[in-house]
């Protein structure tokens, strides 16, 4: 999947959020890391038709986010940072069949989906459980379960790991890792990006270094740290 | 501790296996029949057959007196109010009815799912939705979020609460609910952008056949299996 990005301005108001942005994405493994406030997770909103561009254009294997929305949606799958406000149903299983719903998939094949799923993380203990009795690391999976139960093609996940102890670190960073799908990952974690195919870096809303891992990193260290 | 909006208990029981349209309109139809009718010698035999629907769930006991403690002191004050006020037989006749109803319910909603009852008000809804003045997947929506998020308002509420009290603060209403409201309207733009992420709304073709084929896309996408899209 492409996604291109011709130059995109955002702006909140009178401020401006992400200067004359071009991009072009195509790997199987993106990260991008900047300093709090550096247009991050405006960038990746812009992915899914969640933020459309004030200026310029955003596609998406050549669908125009302002203009398809919805079938940009059903490809692009988008895991928020705070795992609270993603699970939108009161159990865990509801919430996992929500999105299959909104897609169409025929009722008889969603409870089946949605039971693979959890099995696949090895969450199906959790399916009938209230969502917001779940500890931290079992919410982030949930959310991310419930992303994936869609098929997405592209995954967009906003600092999958911030909120947790470094035991769900590891069990989320696992997950991120095996993931089939192609992936953009917004992280403040830098471990995380080991094995990527590519790093985008971040800062006052510009894209200020673009390359692989080993020459990203570092160069965000000295430059934003 | 925040409050637990479902009572639904997962298992395999005869009542677990009736459809939940099934039992709501049961319910709607015993409660208005209960009303009704107004000889305990009736009324008596239909608690017992609520009561016996209601084991048959297969409840842990100390579960099920939990649910019930509540409920049947405020019955017992009815009743009470009933002798003291009216008649010994018209307390028996309130009692009897209540007894019946509350137990009914409670054997529903110990098993059905809170998203089967709100497919059932969304297809009860839907007829309504010619009109223009009712949205049923909407109405679902609202209700189901309402349930997601009341015991996180309440965990919020505490931790706001124990915030102000570590520095100080205590007893003043408004700056409880002032941070309280602000928090959940910030989570509200987030809750949002999470429903717009999962392409809701449905399509209409999808809310009509619920059993319509999948429309559009392709299963998983191209080169690799089902099993390995999932995840």
């Amino acid at each position: 999947m492409r996604i291109v990005l011709e130059s995109v301005t955002v702006r909140f108001g009178s401020r401006t959020v992400l200067h004359d942005i071009g991009l072009e994405l195509s790997e199987s493994r993106v990260g991008v890391i900047g300093p709090n406030g550096s247009g991050k997770s405006t960038l990746a909103r812009l992915f899914n038709g969640l933020v459309l561009p004030g200026e310029g254009t955003v596609r998406v294997d050549g669908l125009d986010t302002s203009e398809d929305a919805r079938a940009v949606r059903e490809r692009v799958g988008f895991v928020f940072q705070n795992p609270d406000n993603q699970i939108v149903l009161p159990i865990v299983r509801e919430d996992l069949a929500f999105g299959l719903k909104n897609t169409g998939v025929p009722r008889r094949e969603i409870p089946e989906r949605v039971e693979r799923q959890l099995e696949h993380f090895g969450i199906a203990h959790l399916a009938d459980r209230p969502s917001h009795a779940l500890s931290g690391g079992e919410k982030q999976l949930v959310a991310l379960a419930s992303v994936l139960v869609m098929r997405p093609d592209l995954v967009v996940l906003d600092e999958p790991t911030t909120l947790l102890d470094l035991r769900n670190r590891n069990v989320i960073r696992a997950a991120v890792e095996a993931l089939p799908q192609q992936a953009v990952v917004l992280t403040h974690d830098l471990d995380l990006l080991t094995g990527f195919d590519r790093v985008l870096v971040l800062d006052g809303g510009r894209v200020v270094h673009d390359g692989k891992p080993r020459t990203a990193v570092p160069w965000y260290v000295e430059h934003c740290s | 501790m925040t409050p637990r909006l479902s009572l639904y208990v997962p298992g395999d029981t005869p009542l677990h296996r009736v459809p939940a349209a099934w039992k709501l309109a049961a319910l709607l139809l015993s409660g208005v029949g209960m009303f009704l009718v107004t000889s305990p010698a009736v009324l008596g035999p239909c608690a017992g057959l609520a009561a016996g629907a209601l084991l048959s769930v297969r409840t842990p006991p100390r579960q099920l007196a939990r649910h019930l403690t509540g409920p049947f002191v405020v019955l017992a004050l009815v009743v009470v109010a009933a002798v003291v006020f009216q008649s010994a037989a018209t307390a028996a006749t309130v009692g009897l009815r209540l007894a019946a109803l509350l137990l009914a319910a409670l054997a529903v909603t110990l098993t059905t799912r809170t998203s089967e009852i709100l497919d059932v008000l969304e297809r009860v809804l839907r007829p309504l939705e010619r009109t223009r003045l009712v949205n049923a997947a909407a109405v679902g929506l609202a209700v189901s979020l309402a349930l997601r998020f009341i015991p996180e308002a309440f965990h919020r509420f505490h931790e706001i609460r124990e915030a102000q009290a570590a520095r100080g603060l205590s007893g003043s209403p408004l700056a409880l609910l002032v941070p309280l409201a602000v928090r959940m309207l910030k989570s509200a733009e987030d809750i949002a952008a999470a429903v717009d992420a999962r392409c809701y709304p449905p399509p209409p073709a999808a809310r009509r056949a619920d059993a319509a084929p999948s429309p559009a896309r392709s299963p998983a996408p191209a080169g690799r299996t089902d099993e390995e899209a999932t995840g």
